[in-house]
């Protein structure tokens, strides 16, 4: 089960701080680099949701993201609807669409299941790439930003709106952390541990797999306004498979199953990309060394790395794996 | 052209495309079958083909890249296997997704930085350029080439699997692992060997597409998806899925696009959407 240990608190307050002093000292480039941060750290805690505690490793997260994202994009420009209506109807659409995804992936196991929802996430990325509605491969422009004029905050300023959206991602952590603790939360941990036995207490598996996938595909989804928002552009390589490989690497990065090691993860992973970049073109070939280093040596990331560091050191005390 | 004529145009045209996507799924699919690994990499590796191809041809000709090409690939596969894929043998699908995806972006970038980034060209062999005249349509000799070939392959791995020692040893292993073992079938050994000729395969499929599409870093990942398709669709671990699979996905995609040219590719997703709620094992499951 989800818990927070003193470890989890001290880390948690430790990104937070730096996250804010950051965005206080930093220039524009460094800003981007923040929002960029916080929104994948969002979509990564939305996976980690689902992969972490319920098995579910999905490689349609980053479909999911692109919907909210056009969503979002269509009934703010097109459609003409007020940007937080659109954003809160960018996070209903994708969350429906997570749940129908969830409720017909939900009986598959293992590979099985992370094809069936890489097949889902394709269709919807040939779907957008081919359809003249969402401007095809040329994408979408002039995508506006919520409006909060009126609380006196004007997100067109790149300050206010990179601590707009860490002030979302801790929104979406406290809503996973809080799911995750809920009586839903704990028997997705428990048919993760045992479905069988899940099942035979009553449980209706498939609606608890599908309902949380709901509700990740919901953040998700937000990440996704978030960042037709950040950039004012969106196009269809927002969908492609690779963003949901990226998302999971980010939360392997961090620790799988930790939902403190995703934020981590995020911040480590698009600080190295920019780092990398700036001496190379050939940050793939960094990343992809550096998953299979983490992955080889069966640490479960950083995060996942210093909690089991920290337990051998007191032995004493019992933290638990979930 | 004739009605005829045109349709006959596209079934050679899917095919072909057919063909091309067993030589990639056969490999992937036995090896999974064999031993549940999943090697996302399969699509680097058939890039990796495709360039080696290209590099040798402009050195010795289209042939000498044609014969090499999988022979270096499968040296690849060797090292790959020696130095990640054997350690990975215990842990879940989980990380087998995860450092073949790794493997995808370093070999990605390695070909970056061997060959850069311009896409290479390679010529058709001489012998194979010019058209035939086939069923009122003339079509290129070469894309018949690639069909015969696709045919002859299958043709040969099927003799080998259903009529010798090793082949009945492959199939034992496909059923039961564990049972295979306790007779005393090397099973280690017998999917290092699948696992070498899977990515011989894929070379050899990069080989013969190179003179077809222009050679890129970013070809392994376009075909990677089409690939799994194939070998999910035709069911894991089998030789008659992956053919299945494989014209399932060519005649789809080639009459797809010209029927219906906006629905084309949703409706491949679509396919393999529904064969994964109606029959989770795919259409010929290797086990059943």
């Amino acid at each position: 089960m989800f818990r927070h240990t003193p470890l989890r608190y001290a880390t948690l307050l430790l990104l937070a701080a730096a996250g804010i002093l950051y965005a206080f000292t930093t220039g524009y480039f460094g800003l981007e680099i923040l929002a960029e941060i916080a929104i994948l750290a969002m979509l990564a805690v939305s996976l980690d949701l689902v992969a972490g505690f319920g098995g579910m490793v999905s490689l349609c997260h980053g479909a999911l993201m692109g919907a909210g994202a056009y969503a979002y994009a269509l009934l703010s420009t097109e459609a003409g609807l007020s940007p937080p209506l659109a954003m809160a109807a960018a996070m209903a659409l994708a969350g429906a669409a997570a749940w129908l995804i969830g409720a017909i992936c939900a009986r598959t196991q293992g590979i099985f299941f992370i094809m069936a929802t890489l097949a889902f996430g394709q269709m919807g990325y040939a779907y957008v790439f081919e359809s003249p509605l969402f401007g095809g491969d040329d994408g979408l422009a002039g995508i506006p930003r919520l409006d909060l004029s009126a609380l006196g905050i004007n997100l067109g300023d790149s300050r206010t709106f990179a601590l707009f959206c860490l002030a979302a991602l801790a929104l979406a952590y406290g809503f996973a952390a809080l799911l995750l603790r809920s009586g839903m939360g704990r028997s997705l941990v428990g048919i993760l541990h045992n479905e069988q036995r899940m099942r035979a207490l009553g449980l209706t598996v498939w609606r608890t797999k599908a309902d949380m996938f709901g509700l990740s595909g919901m953040i998700a989804g937000a990440a996704g306004a978030l960042a037709a928002q950040h950039s004012m552009f969106i196009s269809p390589g927002l969908l492609s498979w690779t963003v949901s490989g990226e998302a999971l690497v980010v939360v392997i990065l961090g620790g799988l199953g930790t939902l403190v090691g995703p934020l981590v993860g995020a911040a480590a992973f698009v600080s190295l990309k920019h780092e990398v970049a700036a001496y190379t073109n050939h940050w793939h070939l960094i990343v992809g060394a550096i998953l299979i280093a983490v992955v080889m040596t069966r640490a479960n990331g950083l995060f996942g790395w210093l909690e089991s560091r920290l337990v051998r050191l007191r032995p004493s005390r019992s933290t638990d794996d979930a | 052209m004739s009605d005829t004529g045109f349709w006959a145009l596209q079934t050679l045209n899917a095919l072909q495309l057919s063909m091309l996507l067993f030589l990639l799924s056969i490999g992937l699919t036995v090896i999974f079958g064999l031993m549940h690994f999943v090697n996302l990499a399969h699509g680097a590796l058939y890039a990796l083909g495709a360039y080696l191809a290209a590099t040798l041809a402009g050195l010795g000709g289209y042939w000498l890249g044609f014969l090499l090409a999988p022979v270096g690939v499968a040296a690849v596969g060797v090292l790959l296997y020696a130095g990640l894929i054997r350690h990975l043998r215990q842990a879940g699908p989980m990380a087998q997704v995860l450092v073949t995806f790794g493997l995808i972006f370093a070999l990605l970038d390695l070909t970056r930085i061997v060959w850069g980034d311009l896409p290479l060209s390679l010529n058709t062999p001489e012998v194979l350029t010019g058209r035939v005249a086939l069923l009122g349509v003339k079509y290129p000799t070469y894309r018949l080439f690639v069909i015969a070939l696709g045919l002859a392959v299958l043709a040969g791995l099927a003799l080998v699997l259903n009529r010798t020692q090793v082949g009945a040893m492959i199939r034992a292993g496909v059923d039961n692992d564990a049972m295979a073992a306790c007779l005393g079938i090397r099973v280690e050994r017998l999917f290092f060997l699948v696992f070498c000729v899977g990515c011989a395969l894929a070379g050899l499929a990069g080989a013969v597409a190179a003179p077809l599409l222009s050679v890129r870093p970013e070809m392994g990942l376009e075909i990677l998806i089409p690939t799994l398709i194939v070998i999910v669709i035709g069911g894991l671990g089998s030789l008659k899925g992956a053919v299945a699979g494989s014209l399932v996905f060519g005649f789809v995609q080639t009459f797809g696009a010209v029927l219906a040219p906006q629905l084309a590719s949703v409706l491949i997703y679509g396919l393999l959407a529904a064969v994964l709620v109606l029959r989770p094992a795919g259409l010929f499951p290797a086990r059943g």
